[in-house]
């Protein structure tokens, strides 16, 4: 019974049945809502509506179901069958890519080979001729006019196997990526400098396994967004590190210590301070507000709070009402209401520079810098599965691109005539190596301008 | 659409149609003749496609990249570019445009449909890696469905070779045992693009996104397709999979590549491959 077991975990039927699985599962991973992409509050909902489902497919691991325990056991099977159906193999391809003189037959008995045919060759052509221009055509000869056995591209089969091993490079760089892994999530704003400090990031960042959190430290120097016709363009954000003068973008992170910062999302950062009749400052804070697309955002001073919403490019509509003309930063402005112990007390515009009078005070804002939020991954390993990817590319190209062909043949008098008797047989495509092997005959015996008759 | 691209796009569609027409006509009234000129009528809005998309590339400043209007736009370019190079190099295979042509034909009828309004280029599409990323998907999807074409053809001759009744029309084309050897040379093709697009998009995804592989909705089911063509290769070569058995699947396959490249953000709204999505 095990033996039976283990045979069929070695087949390459187990291999297809895993295959299909996993492509199972993958495709039930875009159906089932899965818990990272929708949101708390969807997900409540859903649990709301369909009790037993949702406990059903959180009991199978189906709401993260790429890193399920039953996807796990079945990338466990995978390379397992994997393991072992290359252990099979392997002594087989050694076979395969020798070459002996004991595989030089006879080419009109030979079995196993679809293509024969017999050629006329001319009188001052000779056995050697023949077979050197064969080399010359790539292919490894053995023997001699009297029997030879040519292949071409002798060692392609090994690519079956690199191609193969690359899946177990893609995994040691998976497993090293996924317990290296640490990802967060960072705003700085211009002019402020950031020295690793894990508290900073906000939410808490995922933590590695293995390994301590990035150890960086950059200043940011310029945050410029650019957008034509409310398509976002460019992102440009000029760092300063230990290194000196660093430039990110959409598409260009910043990159230390293993550690990448994708430039993901901007937004004001603007300084706002109350100040009394006077002017002396009562309270103030340069405040990240997340504020972009429409969104409004809160925050307090001096014991009022203030609801801002803002305008890259603020203009008065039709119906009198702010909105922006285009997600460019060419007049931008914050709509403030001010609001005391949940009562309202004005609202206003403000530009930078200008001052907003409520209650005896004044809200002023000094400054308008941008903010620029990063997401943070650190990871080790990448070379590994950019290597694996490599070789795979390299591997299936080589496989199915330069695959094996052989010819066996014989130099022979038949019917009075000097005739080439052939035997050929190609890896993957019989009637279309049929074609070559005649052309390639063909070329053979006709070099040097001499024309078949 | 700038008014030159649209003229054109609309007048190389019309084109296909006809030429789709062409080649039903061709078979149900047994007329091998008139696939040749069906042919040349391909190769004319073959030009006229190409002068749309110059006109779309002179309007906004970059090759149609994204969204479902350029995806079809240029894939159905990549298609009828490897159904011409095919049939010029053997002319018994121009008939693979009587499968090939009717799905450029739908997919950009789909691509019109889906907001083919002129957008900058996003920055999130500014990288190297798109370039090889993109033109290997391209790649893939042209041999995939030349795969599919063969399988087309494999089975409409069979059926008329059992049928017992002579169709001129089918005469042109190559052996059985030739369409049945092309269908896995197309699908061996595809599947070496296929596997560079998808290391090339992992590469990106690292610039872009942060990490390498998210399990986003569309880099899901390239791989599902990938596995699914993987699965084709091993059933030929190992189990012997061959004629109409490989025929069907081909034509199957092909589902799997139109689900990621179009289906996927029909249905999704948040997958990560949305670029260029312009702001009304």
């Amino acid at each position: 019974m095990i033996d039976s077991v283990i045979k069929y975990i070695k087949s390459l039927r187990f291999t297809l049945l895993i295959i299909s699985l996993l492509g199972v599962m993958f495709l039930l991973g875009l159906w089932i809502p899965q818990e990272r992409m929708v949101s708390p509050e969807m997900l409540a909902k859903w649990q709301l509506s369909s009790p037993q489902v949702v406990a059903a497919l959180q009991w199978l691991g189906f709401l993260n179901i790429y890193t399920s325990p039953i996807m796990l056991g079945l990338w466990g099977f995978f390379f397992l069958n994997l393991s072992l159906v290359m252990w099979q193999r392997l002594p087989l391809l050694k076979k395969r890519i020798a070459i002996s003189e004991s595989r030089i037959a006879d080419p009109a008995t030979a079995s196993g080979y679809s293509f024969r045919a017999s050629f006329p060759l001319p009188a001052d052509l000779d056995a050697a001729t023949l077979v050197s221009r064969l080399r010359r055509n790539r292919y490894a000869v053995l023997g001699d006019g009297s029997g030879f056995f040519a292949v071409k591209n002798r060692l392609s089969p090994i690519a079956f196997a690199l191609f193969h091993l690359s899946f177990f490079l893609v995994l040691v760089g998976g497993l090293t990526s996924v317990y290296t892994k640490f990802v967060g999530v960072l705003e700085v704003a211009e002019g402020e400098t950031f020295q690793g400090e894990v508290e900073r990031y906000v939410p808490t960042p995922s933590l590695a396994k293995v390994g301590p959190p990035p150890r960086v430290a950059f200043t940011v120097q310029s945050v410029v967004p650019q957008s034509v016709n409310g398509t976002a363009t460019g992102l440009k954000v000029k760092l300063q590190d230990a290194r000196g003068e660093q430039t990110a973008d959409v598409n260009r992170p910043y990159h230390d210590d293993h550690t990448t910062f994708v430039v993901d999302n901007v937004g004001p950062a603007p300084l706002f301070v109350v100040t009394d009749p006077q002017g002396k400052e009562l309270d103030g804070a340069f405040m990240k507000l997340h504020v972009m697309g429409g969104a409004a955002d809160v925050f307090s001073l001096a014991g009022y709070h203030f609801r801002a919403h803002f305008y890259p490019d603020y203009a008065l509509g039709k119906n009198g009402k702010p909105e922006t003309r285009s997600r460019e930063f060419k007049n931008p402005r914050f709509v403030i209401a001010v609001e005391h112990q949940g009562k309202p007390v004005t609202t206003g515009t403000l530009a930078a520079g200008d001052s907003l009078a409520f209650d005896n005070y004044k809200l002023v804002l000094r400054q308008m810098p941008l903010w620029v939020r990063f997401s943070v991954i650190k990871e080790q390993g990448l070379s590994i599965i950019y290597a694996g990817f490599a070789v795979a590319s390299i591997a299936v190209i080589w496989r199915f691109l330069f695959y094996r062909r052989e010819l066996m043949g014989v130099v022979r008098e038949e019917e009075g005539e000097r005739r080439l008797v052939v035997a050929g047989r190609s890896e993957f495509y019989k009637t279309l190596a049929e074609d070559e092997f005649r052309e390639l005959i063909e070329k053979i015996i006709n070099a040097g301008g001499r024309k078949e008759q | 659409m700038s008014n030159l691209e649209s003229i054109f796009f609309w007048i190389s569609l019309v084109l296909y149609s006809l030429a789709a027409g062409g080649f039903l006509y061709s078979f149900v009234f047994k007329n091998p003749r008139f696939q040749s000129k069906m042919t040349l009528l391909i190769g004319v809005a073959f030009i006229l496609h190409t002068v749309a998309i110059g006109a779309r590339y002179a309007a906004q400043g970059h090759l149609p990249w994204s969204g479902d209007y350029e995806s079809a736009m240029m894939g159905g370019w990549f298609i009828i570019a490897a159904t011409l190079w095919v049939g010029w190099r053997n002319k018994s295979l121009q008939a693979l445009a009587a499968a090939t042509v009717p799905v450029v034909v739908i997919m950009m009828g789909y691509g019109v449909m889906r907001n083919p309004v002129l957008t900058p280029m996003s920055a999130s599409l500014k990288n190297y890696w798109l370039y090889i990323h993109v033109y290997f998907a391209w790649l893939a999807f042209g041999a995939y469905t030349l795969a599919m074409a063969a399988g087309v053809l494999y089975l409409m001759k069979k059926k008329a070779t059992q049928g017992g009744v002579a169709n001129a029309a089918y005469e042109k084309y190559p052996s059985l045992d030739r369409l049945d050897e092309l269908m896995f040379r197309y699908v061996v093709f595809g599947f070496i693009t296929d596997t560079i697009m998808i290391g090339a998009g992992a590469i990106w995804a690292k610039d872009l996104w942060g990490s390498y592989w998210s399990w986003d909705p569309v880099e899901t089911w390239s791989l599902v397709s990938w596995l699914i063509y993987g699965l084709t290769i091993h059933l030929r070569v190992t189990f012997g999979w061959r004629e109409s058995r490989l025929a069907w699947l081909v034509i199957a396959a092909l589902s799997s590549v139109i689900i990621s490249f179009f289906g996927v953000t029909f249905v999704v709204s948040s997958s990560l491959h949305m670029f260029n999505v312009p702001v009304r």
